[in-house]
């Protein structure tokens, strides 16, 4: 995948963190440890046997580097603001719901809705999304190297979804706004929703924002496509047949 | 909310079986958030010493009176079957029996007997379901003691009907041997789907939705559909949220629906494959890094178990 090439930047462990044993803790404990380690200002944490447990990391609203030595549950890192962590595995689903702002990396690959309503900040998987990529974003970005599954972008307002890989059925099904751009194919769009091509100056954007977030050059596709509203669905904008004859236009 | 797992070994060398119903305790117990209600599991691939195995349940006070279990033993006699053991676990009852008829006959025998309900009737499988989580049921019944081929589970949260024993899956496919049906989620035309094979003369013991995904399922196995065709119909004949799982003699089907609603994940190496609504339920079990694998919508998979022939040794 090509966002894979980037290992080398990301996973140089801290030997100056603290590591958690989250095998150890309840769910609970394993949260109220990490808020305690951050408030007295240790805040470069290894995580170790999450053993793709749930709600692992919630609510951490300070500059942190976190890096999870395998995959997570549900709802990992979600109603966080100003992280920076690392998942060395899968994540199930609702991975960084309502991110503020920071990044979070996962090496593999994530469940559905991914990055629900998050409002900045970038999600970055190397692998294949599940279904509902992106539901209800307000902002930020979510990159995905390899496919996005069913639902992608469903009702966004906001932000950016970027798929190297292909796109699922109902691509962008009731988006307000947002865009979602793709360089392999669609399955099918959403309701409401239309495919555009990419100008220049939005190529060089888009491949500006992959190679921050660590892709290689030549692992981008060379063009994008994208997925936009037609903008008819909220503006109410469907008449029925006899009030279309008498509108005055 | 409710969670499903199952777990089959592909290639077994003669008698060989394996500890699936201690790893169907695990994986139900990691994801015991997902239904506190009840818990079971079909473990198949068992060798039974008789016909068959047929797991009886008598709810209330009728278990303390042993009449009713009486009265079934001879519902099954007056068939022309014969009791061969039967051991109790409360209001449980494991028989095992010996009848050469169809399995219809002897099944409405037995429910013919007020006060009985049956769980499973199987020739190489049987369903242990009962209130409580996967460690409770171990405790109970056993289950962890219990190998086979290949096996499904369940853990409950109650949202289409009561919260008892009865309306616990598994859910045998009445009056067919050995298929059952875990769900995770709810089907909509539940009351059409019913109505449509009481009228081909299909009983139903409870006013569960996820019974008659497995006599659905066992109808069309019946008119020698492949289960994967079965399954695949099913993605447009069942209307509702569902990520399902059957268990027949020979292996397991999955079907998922249109809207990805319900969580699926997969472990599958050359040696076996496991299935659960969560990776921490496959976790809990398969500790190696392979990788998971996350069907989307509109998705029918199928294992088999292939029973290797002994011919000096593992072919």
């Amino acid at each position: 995948m090509a966002l894979r090439k980037a290992d080398q930047r990301v996973s140089i462990s801290d030997s100056a963190g603290v590591v958690v044993d989250a095998r150890k803790l309840t769910t609970r404990e394993f949260n109220v440890r990490l808020h305690a380690l951050l408030s007295q200002g240790k805040t470069r944490i290894t995580i170790t046997n999450p053993e793709a447990r749930h709600n692992l990391g919630v609510g951490l609203l300070q500059g942190c580097r976190l890096e999870f030595e395998g995959s997570v549950g549900y709802y990992c890192l979600s109603y966080c603001d100003g992280i920076d962590a690392t998942v060395k595995g899968n994540s199930g689903w609702g991975l960084g719901d309502n991110l503020m702002s920071g990044r979070i990396i996962v090496t593999r690959n994530v469940g559905s809705s991914t990055g629900a309503s998050m409002r900045g900040g970038e999600i970055i998987v190397w692998g294949d999304a599940g279904a509902r990529t992106g539901i209800s974003m307000k902002g930020g970005t979510v990159i995905v190297a390899g496919d996005s599954g069913f639902l992608t972008g469903f009702m966004m307002q906001k932000g950016r979804i970027i798929v190297l890989g292909d796109v699922g059925s109902a691509a962008g099904d009731s988006m307000y706004e947002g865009i979602i751009y793709f360089g392999g194919k669609v399955k099918s769009l959403g309701a409401d929703a239309k495919i555009e091509p990419v100008d220049r100056r939005e190529q060089k954007e888009v491949v500006g924002i992959l190679m921050s977030a660590g892709a290689r050059l030549e692992d981008i596709p060379r063009s994008f496509k994208k997925i936009v509203s037609k903008k008819k669905l909220y503006h109410y904008d469907s008449l029925e047949p006899l009030e279309r004859d008498r509108m005055v236009i | 909310m409710c969670g499903i797992a199952a777990v089959l070994y592909k290639v077994q060398a003669g008698d060989q079986r394996h500890p699936v119903g201690r790893q169907l305790r695990e994986m139900l117990y990691a994801m015991r958030h997902r239904g506190v209600d009840s818990t079971g599991v079909t473990v198949c691939g068992e060798s039974f010493g008789t016909d068959y195995v047929a797991r009886l349940f008598v709810p209330g006070e009728n278990a303390v009176d042993a009449k009713v279990i009486t009265e079934a033993k001879k519902a099954v006699m007056g068939i022309g079957g014969s009791i061969d053991s039967i051991s109790r676990v409360g209001s449980f009852f494991r028989v095992g029996l010996d009848f050469k008829g169809d399995v219809r006959i002897l099944a409405d025998a037995i429910l013919g007997v007020p006060g009985v309900e049956i769980h499973s009737i199987g020739r190489s499988s049987e369903i242990i379901k009962d209130t409580g989580d996967s460690y409770e049921l171990d405790r109970r019944h056993d289950i962890s003691r219990l190998n086979g081929t290949h096996g499904v589970g369940h853990v409950r949260l109650a949202t289409e009907s009561q919260v008892d024993i009865r309306h616990s899956h598994p859910f045998w496919a009445y009056p067919f041997p050995d298929i059952s049906v875990v769900h995770n989620g709810q089907l909509t035309n539940y009351h059409t789907l019913t109505r449509k094979l009481q009228q081909r003369g299909y009983r139903f013991q409870t006013h569960n939705d996820s019974e008659v995904i497995g006599v659905y399922i066992a109808d069309k196995l019946s008119q020698g559909i492949k289960l994967g065709d079965a399954l695949e119909q099913s993605l447009d004949d069942l209307d509702g949220t569902f990520t399902y799982v059957v268990s027949t003699d020979s292996g397991i089907g999955v079907a998922k629906d249109r809207w990805s609603a319900k969580p699926f994940v997969i472990f599958e190496t050359g040696e076996l494959v496991g299935v659960a609504s969560e990776e921490v339920a496959l976790r809990r079990v398969f500790p190696e890094n392979v990788e998971r694998f996350e069907p989307q919508e509109h998705t029918v998979l199928t294992w088999n178990v292939a029973l290797a022939p002994v011919i000096g040794g593992r072919s």
